[in-house]
């Protein structure tokens, strides 16, 4: 017998074994590939998730300004200026110059060519050290200079000869001409650079260092020209040089600044010629080149603004810039600005408001940030362009200072603030500077977002991004935008997704939280204390049992009809607060409150606090029990000194995976009555309320694109309250768990 | 019913006539057992005989498996602690239990033993009352420097140790301890044996153990439990340790303890 079982062995031996290892290894790797790509699958869900919501909570956002906040600033040290004490502005330059010849104290500015008209009673400054003239002018190095261009394109150049015609006679004597209107000509190297261009766009062959012969004489066509103001007088004059040269054919001049001239050379493709007084940009330059037109650029001279003092003047040779700011401004005497300089008044001769010449030396020299204003300031541009309604309203809310009103009158306030319902206005401190700045930011620049991109995109396809908003919306302008901010989690509700917030949302959420874990929290884990250590083993208990397992299985929409029907209906006098004397004056809530909100909730997440509980509880040995029954313990003195203490780390997991359903519910509360759109904060259990997933369910399905923006972003203040919470949730697990070990 | 053994009537506890049920399964029948205070009672057999049953009956721990069920009485006192009036926690505080498995709290030692004092309404001075009961159970001298410490900290043996003094704080007058030295290496385990040879001057000490030598060794009577062909378990043989192991009068016993079942 026992020889037969070694001559037929029961297990594999030799090949056969080795078989039988291979396939085990074989099996096992399978298995292992199985789950890693379960996990895997798992992790990309998250990723994607994440990455999603991300990408579109920030980007690159097209904006457009009712108002430049840039204009806003021009204009107000336009006024600055203009109104400082012995300022004498005129938009007639003879009259300028004529007054500050004779007066040793007298300052002034204008364009340097009417500097060169008097050079025998004036004298220019040196600006940070920079003489002025042609050189420092055309590279820079002069603060108060900007180059003048004209732009055409290639195929312009080439399909229409009368624009060949003209750029080329422009070139050859442009800088014959320039100075008498009052600008530096151009470089020898930058007209040369410029012809070069032109020679390219035409495609002509000419040899080195020779120019084509132009005759304008007999020619014809049409010619548009737009763009600048500043370059108009040169290249009207150049126009009327090439007419009396004899072109036969029709120029058009207009004048529409700077962007609108490239505007139409590029997006519209309305003109031949723009005229700049700024270098093209990227975005412009690439516009032109969708539509076909390779831009072509000619510096044709240099502008720049000479300060000037009289021949008699023997203090003053060169200023910098924030000298120059005080002495137009604030500065009352020369030696306010410089203890050397003597103890003169200071009297000031400008351009008056109308010229380019006070906006362009503003810009350059009051370089300041809207935000940096002075707070008078903000308050005086909100003043000039809000009506007086709204101004009344803002103030009621809360007042601009607190020593004086600026809409309202004080009898008026003074009734308003006696009267049964003061606003808040009566009783809040006065605004501070930035929240007046705010206030102009969105009453007066009134930022609006036009296009949105995702961060993706943003990063990749920057170009067409900038093409894409020069088309739809020319005069908007790129901006990085995030959308989660610390404003967006402090902002409440608002209808304009740049200024919503999810204040009101959070607060609504921790509050139905709240009331969810006070309700569901005790009463769900007694009952499992109850089933586990008191319950008999009986029909009734079973059915009890079933029931809560299958209840964890209904449809949240359905605990939403439950709670409407018990909470919303039939407790309405308790939930509404009514029987506490508790409804809030203007709220129309009824039952549709905090309260009915979180114990709805509190319903359909206890059977999950239950079963979870129960496990816990049945995860303590009982080995501990028979321990504690063993020393004469009461069945309580167990449960709460040794079951509850060893199974509350496994309750609260539990209890927050519970919580963390109900913070991201929206059905059951959408049934309930959660408001979708509110500004006030819930102030108690009986406040009318929205959550974060209704908000952001709301904000989905609005058709614009920020509100899907905000929507993501969002999503991210929910995702971190989740993570937060359940971060806590472990905190306090691994507390509890050191405590038993 | 046999008669009793006994010269004087001075008995600790006594069962009459009891069967121990677990739902329809008669786990042990027609036991007829009396203990004599201040002596140890060792109960031996072959597993599965239902001397745990009997050791959980006299403090009525079975209670806590919902369907066991007694039929006949446990006199303690004179009392029957079956009876409906009779409290079992109360029972179970005169009745210690120290069980196979060391089970301390999750607590600190000194939780430990003054913990089941607490909840007993004790009134006394606790710190002398862990001391002493530390002390009894010879553990005293081994954690008197951290009595702050977790009790799961404590090595096997020192566990056992902890629970007895646990046991004894609450001032029983029984201690039921199942196998306690069942999973503790032979030097823990003579420890723990001689500790129970000191506590039989205050206590009445019933042990129920596997070990035959524990047996012979450490106490003063024993019981001899078998069981039949329907699994219910009986008392074979009860007598004075001495008597059982040098000269029993059942044959059964004599195979049992000499190795040859069981
Ligand atoms: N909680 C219970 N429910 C049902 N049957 C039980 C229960 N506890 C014990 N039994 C049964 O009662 C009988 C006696 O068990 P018991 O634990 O008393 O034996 P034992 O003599 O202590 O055995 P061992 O020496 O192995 O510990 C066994 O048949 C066992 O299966
Ligand atoms: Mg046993």
């Amino acid at each position: 017998m026992a020889a037969q079982e070694l001559n037929s062995p029961a297990y594999p031996e030799g090949d056969a074994l080795k078989g039988q290892i291979a396939n085990r290894h074989l099996v096992g790797t399978v298995w292992r590939s199985i789950f890693l790509g379960a996990t895997i699958v798992a992790i990309i869900a998250l990723v994607a998730l994440v990455y999603n919501v991300v990408d579109e909570s920030f980007g690159l956002v097209a904006v457009q300004n009712d108002v430049e906040p840039e204009a806003l600033v021009r204009a107000f040290f336009n006024d600055e200026l203009l109104n400082s004490r012995n300022t004498f502005a005129s938009e007639n330059d003879d009259e300028l110059a004529a007054a500050l010849a004779d007066d040793p104290y007298a300052i002034g500015f204008f364009g340097y060519a009417y500097y060169r008209e008097n050079q025998d009673s004036l004298r220019t400054l040196r600006v940070n050290g920079i003489e002025p003239n042609a050189e420092t002018a055309e590279n820079g190095r002069y603060l108060l200079a900007r180059p003048l261009f004209i732009y055409t394109a290639q195929n312009i150049v080439r399909q229409n000869p009368a624009v060949s015609l003209f750029t080329n006679y422009y070139l050859t004597y442009v800088s014959q001409e320039i100075e008498s209107v009052g600008y530096f000509p151009a470089s020898e190297s930058s007209i040369a650079a410029a012809r070069q261009s032109w020679i390219q766009a035409d495609g002509i062959e000419v040899g080195l260092g020779q120019w084509p012969v132009i005759n304008p004489a007999g020619a014809g066509g049409q010619i548009n020209i737009v763009g600048s103001s500043t370059v108009y007088p040169i290249t009207q004059r150049m126009v009327d040089k090439f007419e009396a040269a004899g072109f036969a054919g029709q120029i058009n001049i207009q004048v529409v600044g700077t962007s609108a001239g490239l505007r139409a050379l590029c997006i519209d493709g309305t003109a031949d010629i723009a005229n700049a007084s700024r270098a093209i940009k990227p975005a412009e330059f690439e516009a032109c080149r969708s539509i076909g037109r390779l831009p072509v650029e000619m510096r044709v001279g240099t502008d720049a603004l000479a300060v000037v003092v009289s021949r008699a003047n023997s203090f003053l040779n060169n200023v910098t810039d924030d000298q120059l700011r005080e002495i137009f401004t604030t500065a009352e005497t020369w030696a306010e600005v410089d203890p050397d300089w003597p103890n003169e008044p200071i009297k000031r001769y400008i351009p008056g408001a109308d010229s380019g010449t006070l906006d362009f030396f503003t810009e350059v020299i009051f370089d300041e940030e809207l935000s940096n204003l002075p707070k008078d300031t903000l308050v005086e541009i909100l003043a000039d362009s809000i009506s007086l309604g709204l101004g009344r309203r803002l103030e009621r809310e809360q007042r601009f200072y607190a020593d004086r009103l600026v809409f309202e009158s004080q009898e008026v306030w003074d009734e308003v603030c006696a009267g049964p319902e003061p606003p808040t206005g009566c009783t809040l401190g006065e605004r501070s500077s930035y929240n007046v700045y705010e206030l102009v930011l969105e009453r007066v620049v009134n930022p609006d977002v036009k296009l949105t991109w995702t961060l993706t995109d943003s990063l990749l396809r920057r170009a067409d991004i900038e093409l894409e908003m020069q088309r739809q919306f020319p005069n908007a302008h790129l901006q990085f935008r995030a959308w989660l901010t610390p404003d967006f989690i402090v902002s409440p509700q608002s209808s304009t997704p740049e200024f919503a917030g999810v204040r009101t949302a959070i607060l609504g959420t921790l509050w139905v939280v709240l009331i969810t874990i006070a309700f569901s929290f005790p009463v769900g884990v007694s009952a499992a204390i109850y089933l586990e250590e008191y319950a008999q083993d009986n029909w009734l208990n079973r059915l009890f049992q079933t029931n809560i397992n299958n209840l964890a299985g209904v449809p949240s929409i359905i605990y939403g009809m439950l709670g409407l029907a018990i909470f919303v209906r039939a407790l309405e006098a308790f939930t509404s607060g009514a029987v506490f004397g508790q409804v809030e004056a203007n709220t129309t809530a009824n039952g549709r409150t905090i309260l009915s909100a979180g114990l709805t909730l509190g319903l359909l997440i206890l059977p999950i606090i239950i079963i979870n509980a129960q496990e816990a509880i049945r995860a303590v040995p009982s080995s501990l029990r028979q321990a504690s029954y063993g020393i004469g313990a009461t069945k309580w003195q167990t449960v709460w000194y040794h079951v509850l203490p060893n199974a509350l780390p496994g309750i609260l997991t539990g209890t927050i995976l519970a919580l963390s359903r109900a913070i991201g519910e929206t059905a059951p509360l959408v049934v309930v009555g959660a408001s979708t759109f509110i500004t006030i904060d819930p102030s108690g259990p009986f406040s009318k309320f929205t959550v974060l997933p209704i908000q952001i369910y709301q904000w989905t399905s609005r058709p614009q694109a920020e509100f899907r923006n905000i929507a993501a972003a969002a999503i991210l203040v929910l995702l971190a309250l989740l993570l937060t919470l359940n971060a806590t949730a472990v905190l306090l697990r691994n507390k509890y768990s050191k405590q038993l070990t | 019913m046999s008669t009793p053994f006994f010269s004087n009537g001075d008995y600790a506890i006594e069962m009459r006539n009891g069967n121990i049920y677990y739902g329809n399964f008669r786990a042990v029948r027609n036991i007829n057992l009396q203990l004599k205070a201040r002596q140890i009672t060792a109960l031996i057999g072959p597993s599965g005989c239902g001397k745990s049953t009997v050791l959980r009956a006299f403090n009525r721990m079975n209670d806590l498996v919902p369907t066991s069920r007694l039929e006949g009485e446990v006199l303690f006192q004179g009392k029957n602690i079956y009876e409906k009036d009779v409290d079992p926690v109360e029972v179970r505080r005169r009745i210690g239990m120290v069980f196979q498995k060391p089970n301390p709290f999750p607590k600190s030692i000194y939780e430990n033993v003054a913990w089941g004092a607490k909840i007993n309404g004790f009134k006394g001075n606790m710190d002398e009352l862990v001391e002493q009961s530390l002390r009894q159970a010879a553990l005293w001298d081994e954690v008197k420097d951290k009595l702050k410490q977790s009790g799961l900290s404590l090595s096997g043996g020192q566990q056992q140790r902890l629970c007895i003094a646990r046991t004894i704080a609450v001032k029983p007058e029984i201690i039921l301890m199942d196998e306690p030295a069942s999973a503790l290496d032979p030097i823990a385990t003579l420890r723990i044996e001689e500790l129970i040879q000191t506590l039989k001057e205050k206590y009445t000490i019933i042990i129920v153990t596997h070990n035959m030598q524990q047996a012979a060794r450490a106490s003063d009577y024993t019981a001899f439990f078998n069981m039949d062909e329907d699994r219910a378990g009986y008392l074979v043989e009860y007598g004075r340790t001495n008597d059982i192991f040098t000269n029993p009068q059942n044959e059964l016993t004599e195979q049992y303890i000499t190795g040859r079942f069981g």
